[in-house]
């Protein structure tokens, strides 16, 4: 156990020394800002070393490191927007709110899982249940906004409910 | 311990039956029996668990208004002010909640927001359609038909011909007149309220027989009820002159009267909402209008966006 750790950590500082220079360049040139980049770099290699694999099993480390570093980015630039958009409709609301850091945190945060949670479902369907569950809008009001028929907002909702209910499946 | 596939899909079409809020008697009762089963409770507790994750979202005014600028921004950004002013407004999807949405977008006519129409029907009878509307027009043998479907209209009604009456239905029920007749009828969220400015209308609901409406008379009606007759007020026809009437109305319901005329946000600060507002007012510019309230009232105008406008106290702390 303890060589098969040391195996493993001995790769992790090879794939690092050996990429780490121009994974942090793609970064770099990809987001504008030197910190940043190396933040993302930083959690690249954290990636791969928590994913419980052989790492001698990388044939083509390059592609695999870049693979997950652009699931990383895209995470990051979601972020961002959720972010903003928390930010704008902070602006937006007809009397000034001023939340606590902790809460705009918890809520941006709340906000990214449900984001990702819905991620993979057609627009329509991933509209109508937000709809649904954030704004409590009815069926028929739906149906409108979507330009469908209320059955059919009916079948989003289990469509998207069954999404959500296969994807937290394993625990 | 996995849930098998087929009951986590029954699972979810019983959460999209109860969220609908419109679920029977019977569906809440094979609901129940439904999850008396271990692995149906299971499989319940999971989508209260999901749902539930969406409550903080739910409960925070910020995060709902991000919510949905995301999935329409997702979906479709130049979908995003369309959803925020009715996110915003509330008024304006009510006044679109309706059982036969698609009524409204093949009806022989359609006005836009702000705008204010009349048209002469075949039988010489006079129509204004106001802001928003959508309205059928059918004539039979039997009688001279009229579907309001959202809205609100006028009608100078023509006398009956060769025993033709003239048939209004709303969502609710339907309105009749025999004689000349000059009325309004307006779609509300849930109920339509009839008033009469000349002769006599009818309204008919199933299994409540007539009631009538005589001129200088109004009432609210839904499908099993009709409120007491009050005096007609002026403002449900004079709008068809192009004018806003206000006779000692509260701003905040004054400028509710006012969004119907506008696209976008229009609201008050709670602390002037009970201000009176007094006055005619030219509909066909609505921010003239909003202009007057600020020159009459203590109250100054905030353009957040081009869409978003609240009114304001006048004087803040330090004064202005």
């Amino acid at each position: 156990m303890a060589i098969e750790g040391m195996v493993r950590q001995q790769m992790l500082h090879r794939l690092y020394a050996e990429h780490h220079g121009w994974l942090n360049g793609w970064l770099r040139r990809q987001l504008g800002c030197n910190q940043r980049a190396a933040d993302l770099a930083q959690d690249t290699f954290v990636r791969v070393m928590t994913k419980d694999q052989d790492m001698g099993a990388i044939r083509e480390p390059r592609a695999y490191l870049h693979t997950i570093a652009k699931g990383l980015l895209i995470n990051h630039w979601r972020r961002r927007q959720i972010e903003q958009a928390y930010l704008d409709a902070l602006a937006l609301q007809p009397e000034p709110v001023a939340p606590s850091p902790e809460s705009q945190a918890l809520i941006v945060e709340t906000l990214l899982q449900v984001d990702a949670m819905l991620a993979q479902l057609p627009a329509k369907v991933r509209s109508a249940f937000l709809m649904s569950q954030l704004q409590g809008m009815t069926y028929a009001a739906i149906a409108i906004e979507l330009g469908v028929s209320e059955r059919m907002v009916k079948k989003y909702m289990a469509q998207a409910m069954l999404h959500c209910l296969l994807l937290v499946a394993e625990d | 311990m996995g849930i098998d596939y087929r009951v986590l899909q029954e699972a979810a079409k019983w959460f999209a039956v109860l969220q609908s809020g419109a679920a029977s008697a019977g569906e809440r009762q094979a609901w129940n029996a439904w999850l008396e089963q271990p692995e149906h409770a299971r499989a319940w507790a999971k989508v209260e668990r999901i749902s539930g994750q969406f409550q903080p979202l739910a409960d925070d005014a910020v995060a709902r208004t991000a919510g949905a600028m995301l999935h329409s921004r997702q979906s479709n950004r130049r979908q995003a002010l369309k959803v925020l002013s009715v996110l915003c407004g509330g008024a304006a999807l009510s006044l679109a909640g309706g059982s036969l949405p698609w009524r409204q977008w093949t009806a022989d006519e359609r006005t836009a927001v702000g705008e204010v129409r009349d048209l002469r029907l075949a039988d010489g009878s006079q129509l204004w359609l106001n802001t928003d509307t959508a309205v059928d027009i059918a004539d039979d043998a039997t009688a001279r038909r009229l579907a309001l479907y959202r809205g609100e209209l006028l009608v100078d009604a023509s006398p009956s011909q060769g025993g033709r009456p003239l048939l209004l239905t709303s969502r609710e029920g339907r309105v009749r007149s025999e004689q000349a007749a000059r009325f309004s009828l307006r779609q509300e969220d849930g109920h339509t309220r009839l008033s009469v400015f000349a002769g006599v209308v009818d309204i008919q609901l199933d299994g409540l027989g007539i009631t009538r409406v005589a001129a200088g008379q109004q009432t609210d009606f839904s499908r099993r009820h009709i409120a007491p007759l009050s005096a007609a007020r002026a403002e449900h026809q004079a709008w068809a002159s192009g004018v806003l009437l206000a006779d000692n109305q509260r701003l905040e319901d004054f400028l509710v009267e006012l969004s119907r005329y506008r696209h976008g946000y229009l609201g008050c600060d709670p602390r002037i909402a009970d201000l009176r507002v007094v006055g005619a007012f030219p509909l066909g510019d609505t921010e003239r209008v909003l202009d007057a309230l600020a020159a009459t009232l203590p109250v100054r105008i905030e353009r957040r966006m081009a869409w978003w406008v609240s009114l304001e106290p006048a004087a803040t702390r330090g004064g202005v």
